[in-house]
């Protein structure tokens, strides 16, 4: 079902981008652009990456970094009426669930404003409006390479499709600089979302998952009834699927200060039914909170920090088939995770990053109670626009955590630091470049 | 018409103009305005306008002007025209604008569009219209229609001045959007001779809210605007 949900959509978007295409007379209502973005990465890290079901946090690892394509992306937005619009992203990947498939497709109805109040609705599969790093079409950063924690998890396992009405306005008088935003959602899907961030933990990476997408994990551990693992199965994750066929919903709301200070606060359920299991995939019950702060400072400097916090309720001992085990239980996971970003940008074409993350997982409800993650994260970053067409920089990043289960599930070390340097080039050609 | 005959009038005068098309009059009065803030210092981008007793209407040669987009802006990013004036919208940005207002003074729509698609736009009653784009919310602008063609902005030094006035008694008022509404200074009447010279001083009292234009071109470090 849930498959058939994202097939859908991604069907629904096709036919609109057709009939967009056809029904265009001006070409400048579209939008397409193709980027590019090879890198060269060397990784140290103890564990195989986790896109190779290792244990890694990285996306690269010294089994599979060297020369790479990390992305190869399509994009298009074309104005299909005056007021709605159609948006389709999709790329290639070579690692973790191969080929070309769809990150986000969506349409925007944007009604001309009658009064200060202006308001949108976009339906299909898109992301909340949490991350305050990843503000470009296609969800990509203009910051470091590497998403924060926090952001990467949205980009792994937080892709609903459904509906999302909000409304904008300045408040006060017409022009105020004080502006407010609210949002709320309903949407199908995303109901195994923390199944990925509870199996492997927190990562730092700029892989979307797709659509389609049916990710790879550490192996699921096969205990016997004293407790001993006694063999493993692997198991996937599709985070887009539906399992209990009952919608989730998010809402929030944001404040500006003109182009100084932005401060968002949202929630989100996907209110999954954990005991319900359809297409290989059981729901985990996955509600946060989400704090965003971006702040304008003296001297060309930004601040961006975003706070997210929240539980995941799951079955512990459901069996890969859809059964329970009569050991089966419903245990409680509390995560959290935190950035502070600095950025500066030099003669409009420069910029340099510096992030600090901190992440956590633990148990809170039942047993073992573990902490199945618990680290940070350093990211400097140095991005050069040389032109409308090329791009690139260097990344280095570390990440430092412990990872309780790693010795009880997989008998390998708890405790790990991963780092890993990351040479890009980018060449973007469109017919709107930025 | 080509762009080059548009008056930007941000910085010049509709006055000398006025005063090339009728003959300039033998004896024209002038008016010199200061505006300082709460602690004396000196406010850029600050409309004055001296409004006469005697209705001028407005000259065919300053009938016409423009309120360009550039880099997702307004530009200027507030225009002053005489009530009876239109204005052409050019978007000179390769992405598509949709301009609007719900503004009292004037409730009007620009469809989708780049270039020069949409003919100008007459604003034919005075008051404060304030411009948005449907596509990017970031986007605002202001055009203030007035009932003279008396009008300038102050420059860096806080100061401008109107010339060409006849003799006549005026209402000079001062509006910028860096006030709330309410805290705009009080309307000042003045009387001019034939020949005479005036000086005002306006104090903006109350907190000046972001200089937006300003924060347009320096505020590039975040993204502000999420795709």
């Amino acid at each position: 079902m849930g498959t058939l949900l994202t097939r859908a959509a991604v069907a629904a978007a096709l036919v609109t981008l057709a009939g967009a295409a056809l029904a265009q007379e001006a070409s400048d209502r579209n939008r397409f652009e193709l980027e590019i973005d090879a890198s060269y990465v060397a990784a140290d890290s103890p564990f195989n990456s986790w896109t190779e079901r290792g244990l890694g946090k990285l996306r690269y690892s010294e089994s599979n970094d060297g020369l790479k394509s990390t992305r190869l992306l399509a994009l298009y937005r074309g104005r299909i009426a005056e007021t709605l619009s159609a948006t389709v992203i999709a790329d290639y990947q070579d690692d973790a669930s191969s080929g070309v498939d769809v990150t986000e497709a969506y349409m925007d109805w944007r009604p001309i404003p009658k009064s200060a109040n202006q308001q949108q609705v976009r339906f299909g599969a898109f992301y909340p409006p949490f991350s305050l790093e990843n503000a470009e079409l296609g969800w990509q950063s203009p910051f470091t390479y590497s998403y924060s924690a926090v952001n990467t998890w949205l980009g792994e396992e937080i892709r609903p499709i459904g509906i999302e009405w909000s409304l904008h306005r300045h408040l006060g008088f017409a022009g105020s600089p004080h502006e407010l935003r609210v949002f709320a959602s309903a949407f199908y899907g995303n109901d195994p979302a923390g199944t990925l961030l509870f199996w492997r933990g927190w990562s730092l990476h700029d892989r979307q998952t797709r659509l389609d997408d049916k990710l790879p994990m550490p192996p699921h551990p096969i205990w016997d009834y004293t407790g001993a693992v006694v063999g493993y199965y692997d198991q996937t994750v599709e985070p887009v699927a539906e399992t209990d066929h009952e919608p989730g919903a998010y809402a929030g709301l944001e404040w500006r200060y003109a182009r100084r200070v932005l401060v968002q606060l949202a929630r989100y359920e996907n209110r999954a039914d954990p005991y319900s299991f359809s297409g290989g995939q059981w729901g985990w019950d996955t509600e946060f909170t989400h704090l965003g702060v971006q702040v304008s400072l003296p001297g060309q400097l930004g601040l961006v920090a975003q706070w997210l916090e929240g539980k995941t309720y799951w079955v512990q001992g459901a069996g890969a088939n859809g059964t329970l085990t009569p050991f089966a239980s419903l245990v409680g996971d509390a995560f959290s995770g935190k950035f502070l970003l600095l950025t500066r940008l030099v003669n409009g074409s420069h910029r340099v990053s510096l992030r600090y993350d901190a992440f956590d997982m633990h148990r809170e409800q039942g047993q073992p109670a573990i902490e199945s993650d618990h680290g940070d994260a350093w990211t400097l970053a140095y991005r050069y626009e040389h032109s409308a067409h090329w791009s690139g920089g260097v990344e280095w990043l570390r990440i430092a955590s412990s990872r309780e289960p790693w010795e009880y599930y997989y008998a390998a070390p708890e405790d790990a630091v991963e780092t890993s340097v990351r040479l890009v080039v980018s060449y973007r050609v469109g017919t709107a470049p930025r | 018409m080509a762009p080059a005959e548009l008056r930007s009038s941000k910085s010049r005068s509709a006055v000398s103009i006025l005063a090339l098309l009728i003959g300039a009059p033998a004896a024209a009065g002038v008016l010199r305005v200061n505006v300082v803030d709460e602690h004396g210092q000196p406010i850029e981008h600050v409309a004055v306008y001296a409004v006469p007793s005697k209705p001028v209407a407005v000259a065919a040669g300053a009938a016409n002007a423009s309120m360009d987009q550039a880099h997702s802006a307004f530009v200027p990013h507030v225009l002053i025209v005489q009530t009876g004036t239109s204005v052409l919208f050019p978007n000179n940005d390769v992405v598509s604008h949709h301009v609007y207002s719900f503004s009292d003074a004037k409730t009007f729509e620009l469809g989708l569009y780049k270039g020069n698609a949409h003919p100008p736009v007459l604003f034919d009653r005075p008051g404060l219209v304030v411009l948005g784009c449907n596509i990017h919310d970031g986007m605002l602008g202001y055009i203030l229609v007035v009932d003279t063609p008396h009008f300038a902005e102050t420059d860096a030094q806080g100061a401008l001045s109107l010339a060409g006035l006849h003799a006549d008694a005026y209402q000079v008022h001062v509006w910028t959007p860096r006030l709330r509404p309410n805290d705009m200074p009080a309307v000042k009447e003045i009387v001019i001779a034939a020949d005479g010279a005036q000086s005002l001083t306006f104090k903006l009292e109350g907190k000046l809210l972001p200089d937006r234009d300003r924060d347009l071109r320096t505020s590039s470090t975040l993204p502000w605007e999420r795709y």
